[in-house]
């Protein structure tokens, strides 16, 4: 593997010709207390020293709301337009956990159906990810293989060491943007950066205050549908779409026509969540999952075991964005350690 | 060439409007590109997504076997927003089409053995294509002996009155059985549910696989009949219907458990049923 | 405090042991130090779940709307501006009074939880807290941390109104002063000095961000439609596009709809993922209808109508 050096003092400029050069998104501060990622004009726009993002950046890959087609009908004729490519994107200062997710992502929009809406987006994205240099109390990455300066899945990772970013070059497409802007990238005193970054990294990791582990939790799943506990659980859940929509593994979305003239309309995919009762309502009213017992379950499940069942992946990185943003602390840490008891006592 | 999103359906023209019931109405739809059908290669018991533009996309089984020509056809139940529009069709209209999306019925593992097709409802157009597929010039000679078993509420409620009445009870080695669930003036056939029905006609287990497809409460009395008559869940074959948007599993809603119905599904045997949690 | 949640626990246990209610809806320790969590208890053995303190901000009252279906009644712990939402649902008759047990408790304010679990050590334990008037101290196994209510409370409740249950069956703590920190209508004061297109672009980038989760919705206690029109299909009155112009539509619905009927609890503004200022558009309305129909706070008097669901010949706009 590749690694260089850039100067702190020189990101900015690096970050205004990225922008110039391509689409260029990054964490924006758009309230005193929200961070989301936008795209930018420049480096003035960038916040480096956010934590995690109030939303997780997957809508860059996967959108909130994205056009399928458009469509001109006049009951005889028919024509249909499909999306333009989109353009080339440099994702800036991705945390680790949602790098992993779009990880986690990927297998769901590959297969024997190849979604192009997410694989040319993500084709023509290159991300460049940031170590974390600070833990939130609701942290648990390093549950699921990942840590706070864990550079897999990223293009380039970035490792703020003093008044230098360390940089690992991961892939073709990373190598590629370090040539394209070499005057940025020098080679510098590698060896000792890579030192100082693995000891940043285990210092770090002595921080999580979650101590998550999954160990025989997939089993308790795997063997038991029915669960006493769903019924305590679900009571509190609203039933809201937070912790679906601000996760970054969440991946689900509806399909519709929004009609804008006589002759025609478009059709968008946008985000949908499993814990809305109109997700599995039927023709004649039949509905699968009738409640919100039903519903807490199926999320915890996705996360927990059928995302692994499917992908040998994890459904969950560990972002800790769902439990910080529940109204009401459904906690899946505490799902975890409470479903690993019901497994002991079972 | 052009390399369209999977999401993107083929346009196609409705070519023939048949009413089957108050509420249910068939569809033949020819894609116009025909390179598109010769490629579509859709088996039985597939579904597809029509799209009617303004309104959206359903799920709708593909009522026709491959072997019946070049085209598609689609019995839909008028329920809601696009279905209604869809019945207000008339010849010569266009609609979209993408597919066929989930499994098939295990038509290779049924060859040499007779065929115990139970239905109910709007629900035999998704078995249908399996019927038309073994009954056909091409592929009958793999099939033993076909019957067919259908109910309705009342006459009126009765889909593919045609072929029950009169294409296949002519074709070889095959048997109709039509029950209405009330008595009715003029209707001098079978009188009684679905699963009362399948008792008495009594079909052996032997070398024999059963199709259901029916409304759940159909499908669970059918289902213990099955088990008195000694079926063995292998043996008994039905599909499956959840909410579905996307069709290839990437939406996230039509799952049970860790299974997608729209491409792990609609076709399930028992055995397979019951292994799924009962989320359905 | 801790005084106040030995009481609360001696008064669930009594009303489910003497079988007056089938469960006791109130707040539980939560999964960090600075969060509680609702818990539902049906069994006397388990009120030791129950606590009290700074940090139960939620309103419960919502809950009521699914559980009072439940066979047995039903208590529920709440602060002054939760029981505004018991008086709004009597109104509404959404819930049975007979089936349902307030128990009230004086509450001295809530502290904002971001701000206390940004301060505290994340592995301390609680001991408990205290409240000298100006400021509560949250006492930990890891040091005492002082929050001064000014900066570290809500902002309802810096201009509480109804720190006292105004609707209560049981009440368990000491009668507390209203103490109004500001004017309560400050924020919207100032908001009202923009122009038009500033005015504009303020919420413009505010209802960008919109996630249309509907948490807001949800949580809401005066949101009791069976089916919500954001979620009807037919007609669709707002798609699920996510934009400016579809979120703003969603805003301004909602808003309308709960006008006259909200009873400022801010729940809508504090559970926002994206912390967008919902409550400053609903105390616009209750700020102007207050100016225009003089009416109080909605639900802060029993059997309070609607100013907007009621006509009188000194209405201000005569348009009938
Ligand atoms: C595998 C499969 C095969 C099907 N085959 C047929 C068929 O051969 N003929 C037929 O008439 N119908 C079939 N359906 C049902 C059909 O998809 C729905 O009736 C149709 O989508 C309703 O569309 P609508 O716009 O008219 O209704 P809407 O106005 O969208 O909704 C009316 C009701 O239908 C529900 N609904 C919407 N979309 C679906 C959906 N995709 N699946 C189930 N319920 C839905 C809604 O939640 C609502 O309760 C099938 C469904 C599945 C999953
Ligand atoms: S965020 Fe919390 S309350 Fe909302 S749906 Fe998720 S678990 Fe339920
Ligand atoms: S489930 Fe929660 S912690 Fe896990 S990835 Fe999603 S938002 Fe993050
Ligand atoms: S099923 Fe639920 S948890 Fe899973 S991706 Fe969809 S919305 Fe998220
Ligand atoms: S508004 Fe008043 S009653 Fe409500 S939490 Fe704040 S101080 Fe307590
Ligand atoms: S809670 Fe916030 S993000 Fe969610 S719908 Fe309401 S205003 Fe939008
Ligand atoms: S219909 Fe989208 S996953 Fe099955």
């Amino acid at each position: 593997m590749d690694s260089r050096v850039v100067n702190k003092g020189q990101l900015p400029e690096l970050l205004d010709k990225l922008a110039r050069d391509h689409t260029l998104i990054a964490p924006v501060r758009e309230e005193e207390n929200v961070t989301l990622f936008k795209k930018v004009s420049g480096a003035s726009e960038v916040q480096l020293d956010y934590i995690t993002s109030d939303v997780s950046p997957k809508g860059c890959i996967f959108p909130q709301t994205e056009k399928t087609i458009s469509y001109t009908y006049t009951g005889d004729t028919l024509e249909m337009k499909e999306q333009d490519e989109p353009p080339k994107t440099v994702l800036f200062g991705v945390r680790p956990c949602d790098i992993n997710s779009i990880l986690a992502l990927d297998p769901v929009f590959e297969g024997k159906f190849l979604d192009t809406y997410y694989l040319e987006k993500r084709k023509n994205t290159v991300i460049i990810g940031l170590s974390c240099s600070t833990i939130l109390s609701t942290c648990f990455c390093t549950a699921f293989n990942s840590g706070p300066c864990d550079g897999k899945g990223a293009d380039l990772m970035f490792t703020e060491l003093g008044d230098k970013y360390y940089v690992e070059v991961n892939t073709e497409k990373g190598s590629s943007l370090v040539e394209a802007y070499s005057q940025y990238f020098s080679k510098g005193d590698t060896d000792k950066l890579a030192k100082a970054k693995e000891e940043q990294a285990k210092k770090l990791e002595g921080q999580f205050r979650r101590k998550v582990d999954l160990e025989g939790v997939k089993q308790v799943l795997d063997e038991n549908f029915e669960l006493p506990y769903w019924d305590k659980v679900f009571k509190k859940c609203l039933g809201c779409g937070i912790c679906t929509y601000v996760c970054p593994t969440c991946h689900c979305f509806d399909i519709f026509d929004y009609v804008t003239g006589e002759f025609t309309g478009d059709r968008f995919r946008c985000w949908d969540s499993c814990m809305f009762p109109d997700f599995t309502l039927m023709a004649g009213g039949h509905n699968p999952r009738p409640s919100r017992k039903e519903r807490v379950r199926n999320r915890f499940m996705h996360k927990l075991k059928y995302h692994l069942d499917r992908y040998n992946l994890d459904g969950c990185v560990g972002c800790g964005r769902c439990i910080s943003k529940c109204p009401v602390n459904i906690d899946i840490t505490q799902i975890i350690k409470d479903l690993k008891e019901v497994g002991q006592n079972a | 060439m052009h390399n369209p999103s999977p999401l993107t359906p083929y346009p196609a023209t409705v070519t023939k409007i048949v009413d089957e019931t108050g509420d249910v109405k068939t569809f033949t739809v020819e894609f116009d590109d025909p390179q598109v059908m010769e490629n579509f290669g859709n088996k039985p018991g597939q579904v597809a997504q029509l799209s009617v533009f303004g309104e959206g996309e359903a799920t709708i089984s593909i009522t026709s076997a491959p072997t019946r020509g070049k085209f598609l056809e689609f019995s839909v139940r008028r329920v809601g927003r696009l279905t209604n529009v869809l019945h207000q069709f008339e010849v010569g209209q266009k609609i979209g089409v993408r597919g066929p999306y989930g499994n098939w019925f295990p038509y290779e593992m049924m060859k040499g053995k007779d065929l115990f097709f139970i239905g109910g409802g709007i629900a035999l157009a998704p078995i249908r294509s399996l019927i038309d597929f073994a009954l056909s010039d091409q592929y009958r000679k793999d099939y033993g002996k076909v019957e067919i078993l259908y109910g309705a509420r009342s006459y009126n409620d009765l889909c593919f009155k045609h072929d029950l009445f009169e294409r296949w009870p002519n074709c070889p080695n095959t048997k109709v059985y039509t029950t209405l669930d009330r008595p009715e003036e003029g209707w001098d056939g079978h009188v009684g549910f679905v699963p009362n029905y399948v008792e008495e006609v009594n079909p052996s287990p032997e070398n024999k696989v059963a199709i259901i497809c029916g409304p759940p409460i159909m499908i669970k009395f059918t289902l213990a009949v099955m088990e008195k008559l000694k079926f063995a869940d292998e043996q008994i074959i039905t599909t499956l219907e959840m909410k579905m948007k996307c069709g290839i599993g990437k939406c996230g809603r039509c799952n049970i458990g860790s299974k997608y119905v729209c491409v792990d599904g609609p076709v399930f045997n028992l055995a397979q049923l019951k292994q799924l949690p009962p989320e359905f | 405090m801790m005084d106040v949640i030995q009481q609360l626990r001696e008064q669930a246990k009594k009303l489910l042991e003497e079988k007056k209610v089938e469960m006791v809806i109130g707040f539980g320790e939560g999964t960090e130090l600075a969060r509680t969590t609702p818990v539902f208890i049906t069994n006397p053995e388990e009120v030791s779940a129950l606590t009290w303190g700074p940090l139960c901000a939620n309103n419960l009252v919502k809950y009521l709307i699914d559980y009072q279906n439940l066979p047995g009644n039903v208590a529920v712990v709440v602060k002054g501006c939760d029981s505004r939402s018991v008086n709004r649902l009597l109104t509404d008759n959404q819930i049975d009074r007979e089936k349902v047990v307030v128990l009230g408790v004086p509450c001295s304010g809530q502290l904002d939880w971001k701000i206390v679990a940004a301060a505290v050590d994340p592995a301390a334990k609680l001991k408990g807290f205290s409240d000298d008037g100006e400021s509560f101290t949250v006492n930990t196994d890891a040091g005492d941390y002082k929050f001064d209510k000014k900066e570290a409370m809500l902002h309802k409740c810096l201009v509480c109104e109804n720190p006292n249950p105004v609707v209560s069956d049981i009440t368990v703590g000491k009668e507390q002063p209203v103490k109004n920190y500001e004017d309560r209508f400050a924020e919207v004061k100032a908001l009202e000095q923009l122009g038009t297109e500033e005015k504009s672009v303020f919420w413009d980038k505010q209802f960008s961000r919109c996630l249309r989760c509907y948490a807001c919705r949800n949580v809401c206690t005066v949101c009791t439609c069976r089916t919500c029109v954001f979620d009807q299909m037919q007609p669709m009155w707002v798609s699920k596009r996510n934009n400016l112009s579809e979120n703003t539509a969603f805003h301004l619905i909602r808003a309308f709809h709960v006008a006259g009927r909200c009873v400022d609890c801010g729940e809508c503004d504090r559970v926002c993922p994206v912390d967008i200022p919902l409550r400053k558009l609903n105390q616009k309305i209750l700020k102007d209808l207050g100016d225009l129909f003089d009416a109080p706070t909605p639900g802060s008097e029993a059997g309070l109508a609607s100013p907007l669901g009621e006509f009188a010949t000194g209405d201000p706009e005569e348009f009938m």
